[in-house]
């Protein structure tokens, strides 16, 4: 009975830590895995620990993170300590309403504090590195605060007369008795804050300038085409480094001296024999982090150019999805004109558009959605693109100019930057015969073995061509039958993705997937039996193309940069790094053979035919596509 | 009731005997008024005993001295010389306080060694110092021990040590014993006395338990509303208080208002005692102080005043007797135990009745 009730309760911890550290084993796996899937084994590497060192991109993160963290730290424990000293003195009553007043950013929930932060700094100055380690010290006070504050509410007296009383004048006694009492409290304060400032993302995520990343907004940046392994590597060497200070903090002999049982005191002890370390760092980061926000624009390195954003004379503020341009070019650009590029990063177009609408910072230019550019359009807040004085105009394919039109109807307020189809990636070793037609998401062939798209449009799309519509089709009756259909169709499928749906597929958790061209190119790089196809039926072409808002306040800077991503030798680059189908035909007509033939890279003359790009639909028709799409999930 | 009040009555000697000198030194927090206008001197070598309820005002006589507190009226003169706003750390003065104030992120040894590197003496010389005073308070080997892994009395020890090290000319002591238990307690006061001996410095102690008053002290200080009620020696408190405060305050008292018959009999309940206390006229009212065991239990036909005994309680070396009389209860101690309820004389040596002015503020 008794050994039965031990072993149960040893299999309680075991599952409590398999579920506390399990996520870390994962982490860690994934970074020595040598595939950039995270479904797919490729052999162990170390290669992510090193290209991790080399990625000027992460490394600019994390030495953000760190500068903000130590810096923010610093200036919080400072101030945190003076307030509690001013709050230890005062009467019961005040005290109790000013530390009231100290904990609010403490109640406050992150997105509030993010938010009001971002509206205060965008009135009163701007968003940049500046504003992020302002609410950084902000949000870190009360963690002070609450750290120093009991300790310095207990500290005996007598120790200062004592110590007076042994010959001490004021500031020694201040400095060798009361400091070393405070200072374990100050140091807890100080490591707290740390840890806060370091995690912390909502606050960041709205406070930062255009181009100015932390490791966490860096990483939500990445979601869209998939978070580099080479994060991995750097999340595993944090979590390493942790833990490595924390055993050292518990471990480490406390100097030697005897009869110390309280691990408390070992503790302060060890934290005493780090200070000067931390101190020093501190301190360093302090005076480099000041100088390179007080100098931001004018520094050797391009990344910490970028930790300030100001729409000044020769620099030019773009946003774009992540991963979705070769940051090399940006310092190119600069080489060859001289301007300077903010860079700037967002997930989804509905981010882009609210981060753009917020007016928190002045993009200059955004490269989007095609239904976001028709709403900004539409709402006209973008310029006319000079597109007459693009001396790499030309090299854009007419034929996607001609499909853009569906959006921008002279081609003037936006230029294509990569383009796409929606299809079918279906496992061919699990599937006899030709997948050529939707009909394979319908038949019920496949129950429980599709993966559809969780977005309205791509997932009536199916159902329209499927039934013979135009996936614009705003006939009522049409709608309702695409309705019919996918209500008839959800038993069978196995969930509705977005951004995992390469992932799932490459794992071999599903046979067919809705899915874009270019994450159906990387999957077949990961497994070679995943193969894209765009049904006979026809389907969506969507464009990412730029944008140029009336904010911009030097066209002709923002008009240079659209220019040189045009020219052959930008693009080139640029479609190695994305490998999207590019619309430079400059750049197609350079590529081998064996590239412009794979029809995972470029989609065919007669597919592209049978495409057709989303039209803006009348907001009637969006609100029944909502109802409707709501009756489907729910059901 | 401002008195200049020397500790020992033959002070006429040099002036240089005298060590400190409070003079009319008043102080008040906020509304209260805790000295009001004390004089006190303090000779060399000697052993004082600042004692009294707590509130009395002798815990901030004491501060005053060591110079945590600075007085509203009055000087505090050390050797002479004026020091009323010397800060502490310029006083040759060390404090012993009552919750010991050690420095919990110092090992013993850097406690001890606190003053004397402030001071900025030799590395050698503060270490020699360091094991002489551990080994004045009996705790050689201690110094690498983190003061919180000792116990109260060890710590109380270290607290003396890192005050003496210094060697200082007053070494004052706040309550020092408080938190001990009775036996710990008792043994420290010898050692404590023995310490003052060896060390040949003026110990100013403040405390609220007249046993150790008693005990310990060359002088008592028995103070009252922060004011001096009475200075003396042990015996000269015990036997001879001023008022009945000071009776009650020191021993047991049994205290009893009386009107003097003739110059050398005082009346108490209609009874005409015998006493050798002169100095007041006939009919003058007074408090009279009999102790305990002056009180002689006799044959009811051979005693000054009879009674009945009510209550007896056993104290080991004797026993603890109340007899009711008319008026009175009376306290006596006697080594023959005596049922209750037995008929009993009361007689009082005439040397053994003390007689005080009436009126003495309650305790």
């Amino acid at each position: 009975m008794k050994k039965t009730k031990n072993s149960l309760k040893k299999l309680y911890i075991a599952l409590i830590f398999i579920f506390l550290y399990a996520p870390i084993a994962v982490l860690f796996v994934l970074s020595v895995n040598d595939s950039r899937s995270r479904a797919v084994w490729g052999g162990f590497t170390l290669k992510w620990y090193r290209e991790l060192f080399a990625d000027a991109t992460i490394m600019t993160a994390l030495k953000n993170t760190l500068i903000i963290a130590f810096v923010a730290a610093f200036f919080a424990t400072v101030l945190g300590l003076l307030a509690a000293i001013g709050i230890s003195a005062m009467k019961k009553n005040k005290a109790a309403v000013y530390l009231g007043a100290g904990n609010i950013p403490l109640i406050n929930a992150d997105i509030v504090t993010g938010i009001t932060l971002m509206l205060f700094f965008s009135r009163f100055s701007s968003l940049g590195m500046m504003s992020i380690l302002l609410s950084h010290i902000t949000f870190c006070i009360p963690y002070v605060l609450l750290s120093v504050l009991p300790a310095l509410s207990g500290i005996d007296w007598h120790l200062y007369e004592a110590a007076r009383d042994l010959g001490a004048t004021r500031s020694m006694a201040y400095r060798k008795v009361i400091w070393p009492e405070l200072f374990p409290s100050v140091m807890g304060g100080f490591f707290i804050a740390l840890t806060m400032s370091m995690d912390d993302f909502v606050v960041t995520y709205f406070t930062r300038g255009a181009g100015v990343d932390t490791l966490s907004t860096m990483i939500y940046g990445e979601l869209k085409r998939g978070i580099k392994p080479q994060m991995f590597a750097l999340s595993s060497v944090i979590f390493a480094v942790v833990l490595i200070l924390l055993l050292l903090v518990y471990l480490l002999p406390s100097d030697g001296k005897i009869g110390r049982p309280r691990i408390t005191e070992g503790l302060s002890d060890a934290v005493r024999s780090v200070v000067p370390f931390i101190l020093v760092v501190s301190v360093v980061t302090t005076l480099t982090g000041c100088g390179s926000i007080q100098n931001p624009r004018y520094g050797a390195d391009p990344e910490e150019e970028a930790t300030v954003s100001d729409a000044g004379s020769n620099t030019i503020t773009v946003l774009n999805y992540g991963e979705y341009l070769d940051r090399d070019l940006l310092e190119d650009f600069y080489d060859k004109t001289g301007i300077r590029v903010l860079y700037d990063e967002a997930t989804t177009p509905e981010e882009m558009y609210t981060k753009y609408k917020s007016g928190a910072i002045s993009y200059d230019l955004i490269c989007t959605s095609e239904y976001i550019i028709k709403k900004l359009m539409d709402e006209n807040e973008l310029l006319q693109i000079d597109t007459g004085s693009m001396e790499n105009y030309g090299n854009l394919d007419p034929a996607i100019l001609a499909m853009a039109q569906t959006y921008d109807p002279d081609n003037n307020y936006s230029i294509p930057y990569f383009y796409g189809t929606v299809g079918l990636l279906y496992n061919s070793s699990e599937i006899t015969g030709e997948v050529d037609s939707w009909d394979v998401l319908f038949d019920g062939s496949y129950s429980g073995e599709i993966i559809m798209q969780n977005s309205i449009r791509d997932a009536y799309m199916c159902a329209l061509k499927y039934l013979g519509y135009s996936l614009n089709d705003t006939d009522r009756e049409h709608m309702l039958e695409a309705q019919r259909l996918l209500l008839k169709q959800k038993p069978d499928v196995e969930a509705y993705f977005v951004d995992e749906v390469r992932e799932e597929m490459v794992a071999g958790n599903a046979t067919i997937a809705v899915c874009y061209s270019g994450e159906a190119y990387l999957a077949n790089e990961y497994n070679e039996d995943l193969t894209y196809v765009v049904p006979k039926e026809g389907s969506n072409l969507w464009i990412d193309s730029w944008c140029m808002t009336k904010r911009c306040q030097n066209p002709e800077n923002a008009t240079a940069f659209l220019d040189y991503l045009c020219g052959e030798e930008a693009g080139m680059v640029n479609f190695e790094y994305v490998y999207y189908p590019t619309p430079n035909l400059a750049v197609y007509n350079a590529l081998d053979e064996e590239i412009r033939e794979d029809e995972l890279v470029f989609p065919p003359q007669e597919v592209l035919k049978n495409c057709e790009v989303y039209e803006t639909l009348p907001d009637d028709v969006m609100e029944l596509y909502s109802e409707m799409w709501k009756e489907l999930k729910v059901y | 009731m401002k008195e200049n009040i020397s500790i020992k009555e033959n002070s006429q000697e040099p002036g240089s005997r005298i060590l400190l000198e409070l003079k009319g030194v008043a102080k008040s927090f906020e509304t209260t008024d805790v000295l009001k206008g004390l004089d006190l001197k303090i000779e060399r070598n000697t052993f004082v005993t600042l004692l009294g309820p707590s509130g009395c005002g002798k815990s901030t006589t004491l501060r005053l001295i060591a110079g945590f507190e600075k007085p509203d009226a009055g000087n505090i003169f050390f050797e002479g010389k004026d020091i009323t706003g010397l800060p502490p750390e310029q006083r040759e003065v060390n404090t012993v306080f009552q919750n010991y104030a050690l420095f919990t992120h110092m090992t013993v040894a850097e406690n001890i060694a606190f003053g004397l590197k402030i001071k900025k003496y030799p590395r050698e010389y503060i270490s020699d110092r360091v094991d002489y005073a551990l080994s004045l308070v009996n705790l050689e080997g201690y110094g690498d021990r983190n003061p919180g892994t000792l116990s109260g009395g060890q710590q109380q020890r270290i607290a003396i040590a890192r005050a003496i090290v210094n060697e200082p000319k007053i070494l004052l002591l706040d309550e020092p014993l408080g938190a001990l238990d009775l036996k710990l307690r008792k043994s420290m006061q010898i050692e404590l006395m023995k310490l003052k001996e060896e060390l040949g410095i003026t110990f100013v102690y403040v405390t609220h338990d007249q046993e150790e008053a008693l005990t310990m002290s060359d002088q008592i200080v028995v103070m009252n509303h922060g004011m001096i009620e009475q200075i003396g020696s042990a015996e000269d408190i015990y036997n001879e208080p001023k008022n009945a405060y000071v009776a009650r305050f020191i021993g047991e008292a049994n205290l009893k208002t009386g009107r003097m018959s003739s110059p050398s009999v005082v009346s108490i309940e209609g009874v005409d005692f015998p006493c050798t206390d002169e100095g007041f006229l006939s009919g003058t009212p007074v408090d009279v102080m009999i102790r305990p065991e002056d009180v002689e239990l006799v044959d009811p036909l051979a005693g000054q005043i009879c009674g009945v005994v009510s209550d007896i309680i056993f104290k080991g070396i004797f026993y603890h007797i109340t007899v009711k009389t008319d008026e009175y209860e009376w306290k006596a101690c006697s080594t023959m135990p005596t049922p209750v309820g037995t008929k009993v004389g009361i007689h009082v040596d005439p040397f053994n009745i003390r007689n005080m002015i009436q009126g003495a503020k309650e305790i």
